[in-house]
């Protein structure tokens, strides 16, 4: 039953997911609290020509597939915000575009120069694709998140819940901005040998999205999101180990998946929060309530 | 008593860039003042409070701080941009007062805890601080923000519109906590449009329009007028506004 752990390969690719599940956790946490998960989807797409050309250039190293990655990233970011300030086009609609146009172009670029990588562990992962490099990669990328979050977390928060009230009190308020997208960039480049370009965002948005269901502190949320991205990669590698021709990353992805469905089904803020919260359907206010506020739709949603 | 002044404007000019919104901006504000903010649309209230918090520069004029610029600024904006989903509870928002004065690593020490505690119990939010943001009603979040407004603990507070969306208790509510900061010698400035408020509240009233600004009394600046002469009102509103000034007088008498 636990032959797998006789293969270095697979301690290799769980110790790797271990230290990975902590850097993506809040990072993952964050993109769903920022209303950024589709973006974040975006940005895994928009650093594919990056490492591709890195790659076709420089071989398969870490290093050139950082700087590869990185620039791709931030070209796309910083000319998504400059078509949505000077055209009429929208920041999703710019960013969609751009994004679609740079994954073609990576997939092209990868298949036309002929690759020795095979385009399904490229795009989808592979657990035999971890080697000691990638490992350095997957450690120095969460401790960079973890001592980064330390530092930015209250600023984070309060940027998120009141991007105004942030301003007012920060000098540089677009900073915590700016070094939390270079953080979902470096976890997806970080995630990118484990899972393909494809499914690394799965591990950040789905623990997270599932986590949401159970959690009302921030704590908390962080705590439960990492422990169902632990979840998620330890019981994917040993499916993807048992079913050869499965690759990593769907496979870590679809049990993330399932902890998604449970918890939209049984956690206290998932469907029954969901009917609770339906403006049709008539409510007395809770006793505790009543004397606080009269008048006042105890369960308004503002947003 | 004489007051001392914590921030003198003259001939101030506001705006984006080159883009002038209200010229001419000169007031007086002291310690223990609650200066209101009145305007149409556009007159240039939001742009006053943004460079007040350092984030426009003046275009022109002079701004002058005779005892030196605060350290903290206490602000409380409209809530356009609020996520009220992000699960924190409401003792956590209240505690967000104090994030930006314990910088990168600092705790939340004794002190700055029974602040928030404090702060809690002034604005009746005691009882729901263990609350998630999404649970609360309007009038409760508009009370737990008026909290992390207190625990920032500044001698200037800037209000902007912070009655939209509550109903007449919370805002009375807020009201007296407004002049009770104003009694323990903080000055406060209030964008508001409810005129009746600012006649009960305010000791002075910056009225903005038409590129132009008033500052005096609440009662001279706020004749009617002026709100006519500055675009705040139709005749008919102002007509209305006459009727009440003129009731008020004859209550006094």
């Amino acid at each position: 039953m636990f032959e797998w752990l006789d293969y270095a390969f697979m301690i290799r690719a769980l110790t790797a997911t271990t230290v990975l599940s902590f850097s993506v956790a809040p990072v993952g946490a964050f993109l769903v609290l920022r209303r950024l998960s589709l973006a974040g989807e975006a940005m895994a797409h928009a650093i594919v020509p990056g490492i591709v050309i890195a790659f076709v250039v420089a071989g398969l190293s870490v290093a050139s597939m950082i700087v590869g990655g990185l620039t791709a990233g931030i070209a796309v970011a910083a000319l998504t915000s400059l078509l949505a300030r000077l055209t009429i086009i929208r920041e999703d609609a710019s960013l969609a575009s751009l994004y679609l146009i740079a994954l073609a172009l990576g997939i092209f670029i990868l298949s036309a120069a002929g690759s020795a990588v095979p385009l399904k562990s490229f795009l989808f992962g592979s657990i035999l694709g971890i080697d000691d490099e990638t490992l350095i990669l997957i450690g120095a990328t969460a401790t960079i998140t973890l001592v980064s979050f330390a530092l930015i977390l209250r600023p984070l928060i309060t940027n998120t819940i009141d991007p105004v009230f942030h301003e007012s009190q920060s000098k540089r308020p677009g900073l915590v901005t700016q070094w939390f997208m270079f953080l979902v960039v470096l976890n997806l480049l970080g995630a990118f040998k484990a899972l393909g370009t494809l499914m690394a965002v799965g591990l950040m948005i789905l623990p997270a999205t599932a986590a949401r269901y159970w959690v009302s502190t921030i704590t908390s949320y962080l705590i439960v999101t990492f422990v169902f991205a632990l979840l998620s990669c330890w019981i994917g590698l040993i499916v993807s180990f048992y079913l050869p021709d499965v690759p990593s990353g769907p496979a870590i992805v679809l049990v993330a998946a399932v902890f998604f469905i449970v918890s939209l089904i049984f956690a206290p803020q998932g469907f029954h929060a969901g009917l609770r919260l339906n403006p049709f359907r008539r409510r007395r206010l809770p006793e505790t309530q009543s004397n606080l506020n009269k008048g006042d739709n105890v369960y308004e949603e503002t947003h | 008593m004489i007051k001392s002044v914590l921030l003198s404007a003259a001939g101030l000019r506001l705006g984006y860039r080159d883009v002038s919104v209200v010229d001419n901006v000169s007031f007086q504000l002291a310690r223990g003042d609650v200066l209101a903010v009145v305007g149409h649309n556009g007159s240039g209230k939001s742009t006053l409070i943004k460079t007040l918090l350092g984030a426009l520069p003046t275009l022109a004029g002079n701004m002058s701080w005779p005892a030196g610029p605060p350290q903290r600024i206490a602000y409380l904006g409209q809530r356009t941009e609020f996520d009220s989903r992000f699960p924190i509870r409401v003792r956590d928002l209240a505690a967000m007062g104090a994030w930006s004065g314990l910088g990168f690593l600092g705790r939340v020490d004794d002190a700055c805890r029974s602040r928030i505690e404090a702060a809690l119990t002034r604005t009746g939010t005691a009882q729901i601080a263990d609350m998630p943001l999404h649970k609360l009603s309007a009038g409760q979040l508009q009370r737990a923000l008026f909290a992390r407004t207190m625990v920032q603990d500044a001698p200037l507070i800037l209000l902007d519109e912070p009655f939209t969306a509550v109903d007449q208790t919370t805002e009375a509510a807020l009201l007296d906590l407004i002049d009770s900061w104003a009694a323990e010698g903080r000055a406060v400035i209030l964008v508001l449009h409810d005129l009746s408020a600012v006649l009960q509240h305010c000791n002075s009233a910056l009225l903005l329009g038409d590129g132009r600004a008033l500052f005096g009394t609440p009662k001279e600046t706020l004749a009617p007028r002026n709100l006519l002469d500055m675009g705040y009102m139709s005749r008919g509103q102002a007509a209305w506004i006459e009727g009440m000034y003129t009731q008020e007088e004859a209550g006094r008498v």
